[in-house]
């Protein structure tokens, strides 16, 4: 899964809840994979210090 | 004949310097003309002065120059604070400049004054001409016109892996406070004089080479450091980075200086710092757009179940007032005129049987042997029995034929 696709499909999720389209059976699945994306979506977007720490390292040059 | 007496060549050198000397309208002369070849040594700069014919750009005119250290130092500095541009090769000056003729060295100019704004008016004027040019393609806006991905988080850097500018950048985007997820490549390039252009040109061909991996491009060089910024005034580099396929971050400014990069670029910001910060806001932005989405999601989700439940709650409450009202409501319905449009119910019902049971009565008697009987038909039994056929009688027996009006008693005589 992309980012983009997850965070579209989020959208769509909102859209169908704000419609009132969704029974409260798909509510409860709609809710669950809401759940699931939002999470991968944070993950996506940030990182542990300790990830971070490393990709600095691997970029900066060895100082003098 | 007699020939004059000769003269030595420091004679003749010293004659021709002292004529050059006292020659009025050779002395501090402001004079325009292109800088060629500058070169530094021993704090003193060497240069050509150059005119160039403005339709075939070969030289009409040439001569050396110098400007003393002393001297030199104090223009210089002046001359890059008012033009942002380093006194280097290939610029057009207003020098003050006198012959002077050394009987070793041969002729030069001696620059001792120059004003910045020729070169400034000079740079506006060739930088404007680039600008109605690519603006006259059609292609000055294109990168800026280029989507933002949502989330810009894979960036390409165009840089010199030394410069502190790309070290300022590199700590910004990763220590953001969000711990927001970055990465980013370094793509080197040369990032100042007259390499600096086509070199960055190549670093982008790298990166566009591998578009599908990035998301954007940075192009950024020393923090804090100033000058030379006329090397970007460069109109390969500007249609590049106008035409290029991923929205192009500049920090190659300052505060107030800019460049034909910065009309040409997606976005333009002042140090590296600050190319990293608006980087971080972007995906900081896209972070807070997924947070407010899953709160808004959840908080939908809640009140569609409460909601629900509260409905089914006044259901439950609701249940046994609403069977009563139904006994009710169906006790109330059944009301006078209930009861006349019964009786013509039941009045129409039984004349549809009376007219039936009528028809049944009629065919009825139409089959009976009555009726067959009044058409003159008889009935003879014999021993009760209805008598069918000749044979079943013998002479002697007794019948007995009923008529519709009686019977008739009758003994057989013959049979045949």
């Amino acid at each position: 899964m992309t980012y983009a696709a997850a965070s579209a499909e989020l959208d769509a999720i909102l859209a169908e809840l704000r419609s009132d389209r969704c029974d409260i059976d798909t509510l409860t699945a709609r809710t669950r994979r809401a759940v699931e994306l939002l999470k991968y979506c944070r993950e996506r977007l940030t990182a542990t210090d300790t990830e971070l720490r490393e990709i600095l390292s691997s970029l900066t040059p060895p100082q003098p | 004949m007699t020939r004059p007496e000769p003269v030595t060549l420091l004679e003749l050198n010293r004659r021709l310097a002292a004529v050059v000397a006292s020659t009025p309208g050779l002395q501090q002369v402001w004079t325009v003309a292109e800088t060629s070849d500058v070169r530094i040594a021993g704090g003193h700069c060497y240069l050509e002065l150059i005119q160039k014919d403005p339709d075939t750009g070969t030289a009409v005119a040439r001569a050396r120059a110098t400007i003393w250290r002393s001297t030199y130092e104090r223009l210089a500095r002046r001359f890059r604070a008012a033009t942002g541009a380093d006194f280097a090769s290939g610029i057009k000056v207003m020098v003050r400049a006198t012959v002077n003729f050394h009987p070793v060295y041969g002729f030069s100019l001696n620059i001792d004054d120059l004003d910045p704004e020729y070169t400034l008016g000079d740079l506006l004027r060739r930088r404007r001409e680039m600008i109605a040019r690519l603006t006259a393609e059609g292609i000055i806006g294109r990168n800026r016109a280029l989507p933002w991905p949502a989330v810009p988080w894979r960036v390409a850097v165009v840089s010199s892996r030394g410069a502190a500018g790309y070290g300022d950048f590199i700590h910004q985007l990763f220590t953001n406070p969000r711990r927001l997820r970055f990465s980013a490549e370094l793509f080197p390039a040369v990032m100042q004089g007259a390499d600096a252009a086509p070199s960055i040109v190549a670093a982008l061909e790298a990166v566009a080479a591998r578009r599908g991996d990035f998301d954007c491009v940075v192009i950024i060089r020393g923090g804090g450091a100033t000058g030379d910024l006329a090397s970007f005034d460069d109109y390969t580099l500007a249609a590049r980075i106008a035409l290029f396929p991923l929205p192009v971050i500049i920090g190659i400014g300052h505060e107030r200086d800019i460049t034909l990069l910065d009309y040409v670029a997606a976005m333009r910001v002042k140090t590296p710092t600050a190319a990293a910060e608006w980087l971080a806001a972007r995906v900081g932005a896209a972070l807070d757009r997924v947070a407010d989405t899953g709160a808004e999601i959840l908080r939908l989700a809640a009140e569609r179940t409460a909601r629900e439940a509260m409905r089914l709650e006044a259901a439950r409450a609701e249940l046994p007032l609403l069977a009563r009202g139904i006994v009710l409501d169906r006790a109330r319905r059944v009301g006078p005129d209930t009861v006349a449009s019964l009786e013509q119910c039941i009045t129409a019902m039984l004349t549809r049987h009376t007219d039936a049971l009528r028809a049944a009565g009629h065919l009825i008697d139409a089959l009976s042997p009555e009726a067959t009987l009044r058409r003159g038909f008889s009935v003879t039994r014999i021993d009760g029995r209805a008598l069918t056929s000749a044979a079943d009688v013998a002479p002697g027996a007794r019948l007995v034929t009923t008529l519709a009006d009686g019977t008739i008693t009758s003994t057989v005589q013959d049979q045949s």
